[in-house]
């Protein structure tokens, strides 16, 4: 899932000083799952912005729908919208950017920071694991992902820095290169580390779209 | 809406009320004959005070819709009006088309003026006294669907202009037609009459050359009767006015999420539905003429506001269903929507067609005579049962299995491998049955669907030929030659094209 944090307070409530009627639009899906986002924080959050801003300073209302990321969901909104000055999206930031192009003659505030793709521990406690570089070599890392634990990102390792199991840049981060030997080592496949994988091209950064297989013309026929 | 179950059915109360989108003449001659069947009515758009005064229907003037959502029995129209929202639930919309006009000078290199003039010009000539003298002794050219494919409203208004010239002292009309839309009540013999009181006809093989020199216009042509390259002059040209879509309805289109021809009107062509029906049930397009249609139809949907459906056409499952809203976005009925966190299919909108079903990434979606169990045994039994080549054919009801079974019928030679496996359009055949059909030992797989253009679920066909078309990719990464699966498309009537192609598919194996 993708998961955020909740901005503090003071920065919220900075943006949205000035807006007397403010929807708080929280989103049903991961944000809610990593409890920054969803229809109990955006209570929350109202309550913190009528505590701080008054009534006769804020009269914020609520919202929370299934995905911010799918425009169906977020047309639900549109009776609501024109009571409002502005928004706050509790989403992760596409939700937010998304939220923004529906309604784009009001001003949309963030009140999360999108922070990562990553795996729930415990209730409230989460580690990222994926930063999305589009080149997937879990298979030959043994399920390790190097981009995301590694401090250099590295395709091939470990390197120089690696530190009884843990990288240089301190002993509480361990060397994912480390782990990597250790779990092909255990598999019995340990040779498959000396296998070069090609750097990755990191130009595929820039704003990324993917079509699905068998949707290509489907698309076509919905743009021609 | 509420639904309650009994065995095999569950009945449906409908809201019988009907909106009308449109207070223009379909759209008030719609909106008569509903209420006639005893329906409430009521009519949104600018004007229309005839409409409210005749008592037949409720006005809602100078309403816009805004939002729109629900479906047949069940829609919830949220208008803007004077700055305010409006929300009220309807059971059937009917939509009475407008048109923007273009006039059509320019694709003859003319531009508009004193001499020439469009149709709306002409008339308005005509229905002035003082102006209608100029037009005596003068040779007029009108222009009739030869930039656009016209229809029988603005042939009647030609032939009407026509005769009104033919009878001003000395003036004479002449008509230039590519096809004579002829098809409303006595207007074939309109045609007829006209030409009777003088009116000449040419019609032009190709597109004629038009020059204006001075006050005259010069028309020269290829006529395709005398076979001849005529030239003649007149004193006034009257261009054709080119019907588009307007923006209102454009915008209609997608907010009701209806589909369009391929000019952009409404509703689209689909031969498997009546004119007045759209992709969507509940929701007819009006035209002039259609009102009684359009109030057959909306009887059959209400009849005594409640309705009795098959309860197993289309069911989600709600342990299954994540609302990705796949099924939402790829019905071509408008029949899905998301109620409590599920999908929900509505019965009396849904066509069965299965395009959801096949498309939903959890497999959530079972159709009603057509469940995906069945299926995968009918596979199974094909496969493992028959001769070779093992053909499994997965054939579109409407379609390719009439067509298999008819050549079956006749005695045609089909491959003794074939097997036809009924489905209720090409758009159900899921990519796990192909590829299960190839894992239990199919030699080939041919996907039958109908024409292009001429599926029932509007374009089932298509999404068929797209899996095919990503599958015969898949499989041909995997070295398995592509050519064993076929995608084809039949007529119902073509039992002898359906025994040709197996064959020639058999003997490719």
């Amino acid at each position: 899932m993708i998961v955020a944090e909740r901005k503090p307070f003071e920065e919220i409530k900075a943006m949205v000083s000035g807006y007397k009627k403010v929807l708080t639009v929280g989103c049903g899906t991961c944000v809610a799952v990593c409890l920054a986002g969803g229809s109990k924080e955006v209570a929350t959050l109202n309550a913190e912005l009528e505590l701080a801003l008054g009534k006769d300073g804020i009269s914020p209302g609520a919202a929370t729908v299934e995905r911010q990321c799918d425009m169906e969901f977020l047309a639900e909104l549109d009776p609501l919208a024109e009571q409002y000055d502005a928004f706050i999206s509790m989403a992760c930031g596409a939700g937010i950017q998304f939220l923004a192009e529906r309604f784009p003659d009001k001003p949309v505030f963030p009140a999360v920071n999108t922070s990562f793709i990553g795996v729930n521990l415990d209730v409230g406690w989460y580690e990222e694991k994926c930063r999305a570089c589009g080149t997937c070599v879990l298979g030959t890392t043994g399920g390790i992902c190097p981009v995301t634990m590694c401090a250099k990102s590295l395709f091939n390792g470990p390197c120089g820095g690696t530190n009884n199991g843990s990288c240089e840049i301190n002993t509480d981060q361990p060397c994912a290169w480390y782990r990597i030997h250790e779990r092909l080592s255990a598999q019995g496949r340990l040779e498959q580390i000396m296998e070069i994988s090609p750097a990755n091209d990191w130009s595929n950064q820039k704003p990324r779209k993917i079509i699905q297989p068998g949707y290509e013309e489907r698309i076509k026929a919905l743009q021609g | 809406m509420t639904a309650e179950k009994s065995s095999n059915t569950i009945e449906i109360s409908i809201n019988t009320d009907v909106l009308v989108i449109g207070t223009g003449a379909a759209g008030a001659e719609a909106a008569e004959v509903i209420s006639a069947q005893g329906y409430k009515v009521a009519v949104a758009g600018d004007g229309g005070q005839d409409i409210a005064q005749s008592g037949r229907a409720e006005l809602i003037e100078g309403a816009h819709i805004r939002d729109f959502a629900g479906v047949a029995g069940d829609f919830r129209a949220c208008f803007v009006k004077d700055g305010q929202r409006l929300e009220r639930n309807f059971g059937a919309v009917v939509i009475a088309p407008g048109r923007n006009v273009r006039p059509q000078a320019e694709p003859f290199g003319l531009s508009l003026g004193e001499r020439v003039i469009t149709l709306g010009e002409l008339e308005k000539i005509l229905a002035d006294g003082n102006a209608r003298s100029k037009l005596g002794g003068a040779a007029v050219a009108l222009l009739l669907n030869l930039t656009w494919e016209g229809d029988p409203q603005y042939t009647a208004r030609v032939l009407e202009a026509s005769l009104a010239i033919q009878q001003l002292e000395g003036a004479t009309a002449s008509i230039y037609a590519g096809n004579v839309k002829v098809a409303a009540p006595g207007l074939e013999r309109k045609f007829t009459y006209v030409r009777e009181q003088g009116v000449v006809c040419f019609k032009p093989m190709e597109k004629p050359s038009i020059e204006q020199t001075g006050d005259k216009i010069r028309i020269t042509t290829l006529d395709s009767i005398l076979r001849k390259t005529l030239v003649a002059e007149y004193d006034y040209l009257v261009v054709e006015e080119k019907a588009e879509p307007s923006d209102r309805d454009l915008d209609l289109a997608y907010s009701l999420r209806l589909d369009t021809d391929l000019e952009g009107f409404l509703p689209s062509n689909n031969v498997h539905r009546f004119p007045v029906n759209s992709n969507r049930e509940g929701i007819y397009i009006a035209a002039p003429g259609l009102g009684a249609n359009i109030a057959l139809r909306i009887k059959e949907l209400f009849g005594d506001g409640v309705k009795s459906v098959p309860a197993d056409r289309a069911v989600v499952d709600p342990e299954k269903c994540t609302i990705c809203l796949t099924c939402y976005r790829c019905c071509p009925h408008g029949a899905i929507f998301w109620q409590d966190g599920v999908a929900a299919i509505s019965p009396l909108a849904c066509q069965g067609c299965g395009i959801c079903a096949s498309e939903c990434p959890m497999d959530a979606i079972q159709i009603g005579g057509f469940n995906d169990k069945d299926l995968r045994r009918q596979v199974r039994e094909a496969v493992a049962a028959t001769q070779k080549p093992a053909i499994v054919a997965f054939c579109c009801q409407n379609s390719a299995l009439e067509a298999g079974r008819a050549a079956a019928e006749f005695g045609m030679d089909l491959p003794a491998g074939l097997k036809l496996i009924k489905v209720p359009c090409a758009g159900k055949v899921d990519v796990e049955f192909i590829m299960q059909a190839f894992v239990d030992g199919a030699d080939g797989v041919m996907v039958a669907a109908c024409h292009e253009g001429n599926c029932k679920a509007e374009r089932g066909n298509l999404f068929a030929r797209w899996r095919v078309n990503e599958i015969r990719k898949r499989l041909e990464a995997l070295g398995i030659d592509k050519q064993r699966l076929l995608f084809t498309t039949f007529a119902s009537n073509m039992a002898k094209g359906f025994a040709e192609t197996a064959a020639q598919f058999a003997g490719s194996l």
